[in-house]
């Protein structure tokens, strides 16, 4: 069995990860759990359910950071038909990987999480997208699920109420794009899952028509912790602009890769060097992204940057998903962007010119660079192409994850790429060989 | 002469109650005709179509755009080997090449001469902290080594009933390869 990495017994998400077969529901309960599913149907309101999490500040952690109470509060009250929650758990980003930690040790707070939030929202069904590839988080959801029915926890009168609850289970089948809400939802309806043009926003027409809030597990997995210990106790974490804690996962070159509960507001020195470790012996820290391969490269002179929405957006840069890469001065920073617009490439819908093209044009210029047939020429058309990829020209993001990672290493390491380009060489040589 | 058989049919055309829409039922049914056959024929897309009143190219274009559906032949054993960035660069290009030597072929969707093996390179499948990792058989498997992979390998080759793998913190034993859509929904 592989040992379990990272945070085993941290402030709100992870607190109860230290105690064995937390997936259970009898071990969860016996915790706690399900507390606050109770109390919600039996003693608040759906409009109390959102005020207790405006409270909170909690900011969705799939990477859009927008605030959860506003989202669940955007769907129509009066709507007469269904309602829907659609758990995105579909991660994906290269580097992220708190999610799957998330469901495969707490199944139940991610179903507990769910079934509020369709509360709140005035629904009755959470559909949880989960990714194809995640076979034991499924099992264990999909056992959690069961054994939540079997409690009366779930279904008909959930804890004697009248106010009908379920969650169930859609599996993905291998698709990057999955992870934009909209190309999710195009999936879950059994679609190619390629990205909606907005308005109408899911909220308004969203999962089958319905309206419908999409939410990442973690940000789900939180809100049973804030319901049983109040929104103002959550807010006393993090910083004054971004509340709370969040999940980050550490990967790359690294003594101790793993996920961490961080509070917001530590620094990325705090979390690469103290929790992760730092680099590994004999190297030196290059470069980490700070939020997935999404989010643009920095320097680790940059370390001391904190993990507040201010801090990075000041370097035009974004916390995303939590997946911190970090790659050390024995790779080649050429490579390394060139291996990621393969997989931007591999990963295109095909939906959206600019990203379907641009792509794949990249590749094609890494392609010649790599094989040391570049010129000042491949410089500039890399410079160019970036520019085509960002500022909205595609429906989703991908485009401009694309072209940040273009962008970002060309700024910080135009020496590297001058010296593929100009001078055909190479002077660092590590595991990217084949990028 | 049917490509898929009747019961597996029938499980394909309960599908559709379980959802809001019957469109929905469309990747569950070919993970259903998947299991059966190994790989998506044509005729057994034809027949999903079939199935759930959908026009068989519809079902097609579903089918060609997401990777773990397979539209050719695939090995009994077939490892996804991530070689995304964290992977990469903890060795996954080394773990790779020997994972090629192991199972004898030379590249991604290859099959190998006995029909037990093929690989395929994968983008990031969310276990970055394990670097490099893979997945064969429906479970992860972490921390590659030349070593992890030829006894991977094999334990395929010659199965042995107290053969354990590993799949993560301690959880209950995974189900059987043939999943049970019938419980989504």
């Amino acid at each position: 069995m592989a040992e379990q990495r990272g945070t085993v017994g941290g402030p709100v998400l992870t607190a109860w990860f230290a105690t064995p077969n937390l997936h259970t529901l009898d071990v969860y309960e016996s915790l706690g759990g399900y507390a606050a599913l109770r109390k919600v149907v039996t003693e608040m309101t759906a409009q109390q359910v959102i005020d207790e999490v405006k409270i909170s500040g909690l900011r969705g952690r799939g990477g859009a950071d927008f605030s959860t109470a506003t989202k669940w509060s955007f769907v129509p009250k009066a709507h007469p038909g269904p309602k829907y929650i659609v758990v995105n758990a579909d991660e994906s980003e290269p580097g992220s990987a708190k999610d799957r930690y998330l469901m495969e040790n707490s199944p139940h707070a991610l179903i507990e999480g769910a079934a509020i939030a369709a509360f709140a929202i005035g629904g009755h069904q959470a559909w949880i997208y989960i990714r194809g590839e995640y076979d034991l988080p499924y099992e264990l959801l999909r056992d959690a699920i069961a054994q939540a029915h079997e409690k009366g926890y779930l279904g008909e009168h959930p804890f004697g109420s009248d106010h009908p609850l379920d969650v169930r289970l859609y599996r993905g089948h291998g698709a990057y794009i999955c992870g934009e809400e909209t190309a999710l939802l195009e999936s879950l309806e059994g679609k190619r899952a390629q990205p909606r043009s907005r308005p109408p926003f899911p909220a308004v027409k969203g999962a089958w028509g319905m309206p419908t809030a999409v939410n990442n597990v973690e940000t789900l997995s939180t809100v049973p912790w804030i319901i049983r210990h109040g929104g103002a106790e959550y807010a006393k974490r993090g910083t004054e602009k971004a509340k709370g804690t969040r999940m980050v996962t550490v990967s790359g070159d690294v003594r101790r890769p793993g996920n961490y509960e961080i509070e917001i507001g530590v620094t990325y020195r705090h979390i690469i060097e103290e929790l992760a470790g730092g680099a590994l012996p004999g190297r030196t820290l290059k470069v980490f992204w700070p939020g997935g391969s999404s989010a643009k490269v920095l320097p680790a002179s940059m370390l001391d940057t904190s993990t507040d929405l201010d801090g990075l957006k000041a370097l035009g840069t974004m916390g995303g998903s939590g997946g911190i890469i970090v790659m050390d001065d024995s790779h080649c920073m050429v490579k390394a962007a060139a291996r990621l617009l393969r997989f931007y490439a591999h990963e295109s819908c095909g939906k959206c010119t600019p990203c379907r093209v641009g792509t794949n044009w990249s590749v094609r210029t890494y392609e010649r660079i790599l094989a040391n047939e570049g010129s000042e020429i491949e410089l500039a058309l890399l410079d160019r192409v970036s520019q085509g990829l960002q500022n909205g020209r595609c429906l989703c993001g991908l485009g401009d994850a694309a072209g940040w990672v273009i962008e970002s290493t060309m700024r910080h390491f135009r020496d590297e790429y001058e010296e593929h380009c100009l001078h055909h060489a190479c002077s660092v040589q590590g595991a990217l060989a084949h990028a | 002469m049917s490509a898929l058989s009747a019961h597996v049919l029938d499980e394909i055309k309960a599908l559709p109650a379980r959802y809001p829409q019957p469109r929905s039922a469309v990747m569950p049914a070919l993970d259903l005709a998947q299991e059966e056959l190994g790989h998506l024929t044509s005729e057994a897309m034809t027949e999903v179509a079939g199935a759930l009143q959908l026009d068989p190219g519809y079902v097609q274009g579903v089918a060609t755009f997401y990777t773990l559906f397979h539209l050719e032949p695939v090995g009994q054993h077939r490892f996804y080997m991530c070689t995304n960035l964290s992977c990469t660069l903890r060795g996954a290009e080394d773990i790779v090449e020997h994972l090629r030597g192991a199972i004898g072929v030379k590249a991604p969707g290859e099959v190998s001469g006995d029909g037990l093996f093929s690989y395929e390179e994968v983008e990031c499948m969310g276990a970055c902290e394990y670097a490099p990792m893979l997945r064969l058989d429906h479970r992860y498997h972490y921390d590659l080594t030349r070593e992890k992979i030829d006894h991977l390998v094999a334990e395929r080759r010659s199965p042995r009933a107290d053969a354990v793998s590993e799949s993560g913190p301690e959880k209950p034993k995974r189900a059987p390869r043939r999943r049970a859509p019938k419980q989504d929904g």
